[in-house]
């Protein structure tokens, strides 16, 4: 049971975590201080899926990167592309439209089950 | 060990699992990250902790590696097994026959020499082993091809295959498929028999020096006499057979695929009847050399009342190719007006619009 719950939550998880990620991209990021911003935001993220995701949305031609080697050691910096940034302004919205539905459905769902109990 | 040698490594394992382009990048990319995740003097016991968060090498490769991670996908699957259902069958009867040709080319002498249990057990053991390599290798070729479709970036909407309809599903297809009188479909058993009756042609043309043999009883039992047709010549017309196998089978998808007769349809099977007929014909031209030497003495055996071959002006000869010649072109027209027949049938008036 715990195993399918666990399923459930990163199929929940899977996509948001792009929008997630080109939030915190409006400003150029390094694979790292995107880990940390996101971890601070209470963002779990697995390592081995951020890194990969970065690369396939630079393909998608969703940010552009840049490397870096004014620094102790070379980084490379990710940032939203215009394109990118007309997606996230899109998925934003959906977002907020989606979870204002859902919040409404669940709020639903405990009056009923308060109804239920009295 | 050097703590830096363990960073390399994992590096290494990473990227020894991804295409060589891109390659440098990310394991540019990947070092600064995990030296990002350690402090500036750093342990062994720190790297292991930093790789422990970024996982298994396999799976962070494959997380890069932005191709399919499986052979054929949801997109070709049904398609897929459908061809293979329908291709395996007739791939195994191929075996099957190109043993039997084997098998009796072996026995050349006379049958009552033969030792039936060592024939049967050999028969049947090879007409096994030679099923299931066919087989295999029909699904090897098929499967490739599936792979390759998947990986080729066809851009397709979704649907099944490559039936769908760009403008997409809509519900107006539901009468269609009502409509088809029974007469107008055509079934996939028709086409299945149908690609099986090629293959099954394909096969004993290529070798019928060893199938299609005259067989007689002679003071040992039954003997192999000798081979109808001379091979030489008989194999000089491969390229028109390949071709009429190929519009053949072409023909068939297309029939499998479009599920009924329409006119289009019609008329490509006239055409692909209509070349059958030409090779057919300039085959029984050359029936004199075609059939072997032995042969004609032996229809000159079978037919008391006197036979001549065409080349002396014969008549039985002559009469017996014009006999085969009308026979398979009045099958060949029949089949040809169904088709015609069949097209023009009107799907019944709906009653539920």
């Amino acid at each position: 049971m715990n195993s399918l719950l666990n399923s459930f939550i990163t199929e929940l998880r899977r996509g948001t975590l792009t929008l997630a990620v080109l939030s915190q991209l409006r400003e150029r990021q390094y694979g790292y201080s995107l880990v940390q911003r996101l971890e601070n935001s209470g963002v779990a993220i697995d390592q081995s899926t951020l890194y990969p995701l970065l690369r396939r949305l630079e393909k998608q031609e969703l940010v552009t990167s840049s490397w870096d080697t004014s620094e102790s050691r070379p980084r490379k910096y990710y940032v939203l592309s215009p394109f990118g940034q007309e997606i996230y302004e899109q998925l934003k919205l959906e977002w907020e439209r989606t979870s204002r539905e859902l919040h409404d459905l669940l709020k639903g769902e405990d009056g009923h089950e308060s109804i239920k109990s009295d | 060990m050097n703590p830096s040698n363990l960073i390399e490594l994992y590096i290494q394992e990473v990227t020894r699992r991804l295409p060589e382009q891109g390659r440098e990048d990310i394991a540019l990319e990947l070092r600064s990250t995990i030296e990002d995740m350690l402090p500036d003097e750093y342990e062994e016991a720190e790297v292991k902790e930093a790789l422990t968060k970024l996982g298994n090498p396999a799976v962070l490769a494959a997380q890069y590696r932005d191709q399919p991670q499986y052979l054929i996908g949801p997109r070709y699957y049904e398609t897929y097994i459908q061809l293979i259902k329908m291709v395996l069958p007739i791939a195994a009867v191929i075996g099957v026959i190109a043993v039997f040709a084997d098998q009796l080319f072996i026995y050349t002498g006379s049958v009552a020499e033969i030792d039936w249990v060592d024939f049967m057990t050999g028969l049947i053991g090879g007409v096994i082993s030679q099923a299931v390599s066919v087989m295999l290798q029909a699904a090897f070729w098929i499967t490739l091809v599936f792979a390759i479709l998947e990986r080729s970036g066809v851009k397709e909407s979704t649907g099944e295959g490559w039936k769908r309809n760009p403008k997409g599903w809509t519900p107006e297809e539901l009468y269609r498929i009502r409509n088809i009188p029974v007469e107008k479909k055509i079934a996939k058993t028709k086409v299945f028999f149908d690609l099986l009756v090629t293959a099954i042609g394909g096969c004993i043309f290529f070798n019928a020096d060893r199938l299609i043999v005259v067989y007689e009883s002679g003071q040992n039992g039954l003997e192999r006499l000798m081979p109808v047709f001379n091979q030489d010549v008989l194999l000089s017309y491969w390229p028109w057979v390949v071709l009429w196998l190929a519009l053949d089978v072409t023909l068939s998808i297309y029939k499998w695929l479009a599920g009924q007769w329409t006119y289009r349809m019609a008329a490509l099977n006239a055409a692909v009847y209509a070349v059958t007929l030409c090779v057919f014909a300039s085959m029984l031209l050359r029936a004199d050399t075609l059939i072997s030497a032995a042969f004609h003495v032996k229809m000159g055996e079978w037919f008391w009342f006197g036979y001549s071959s065409l080349a002396d002006g014969g008549f039985t000869q002559a009469s017996l190719l014009w006999i085969t010649f009308f026979a398979i072109t009045l099958a060949v027209s029949i089949d040809t007006w169904q088709g015609f027949r069949k097209a023009g049938i009107q799907p019944r008036p709906s009653s539920y619009k």
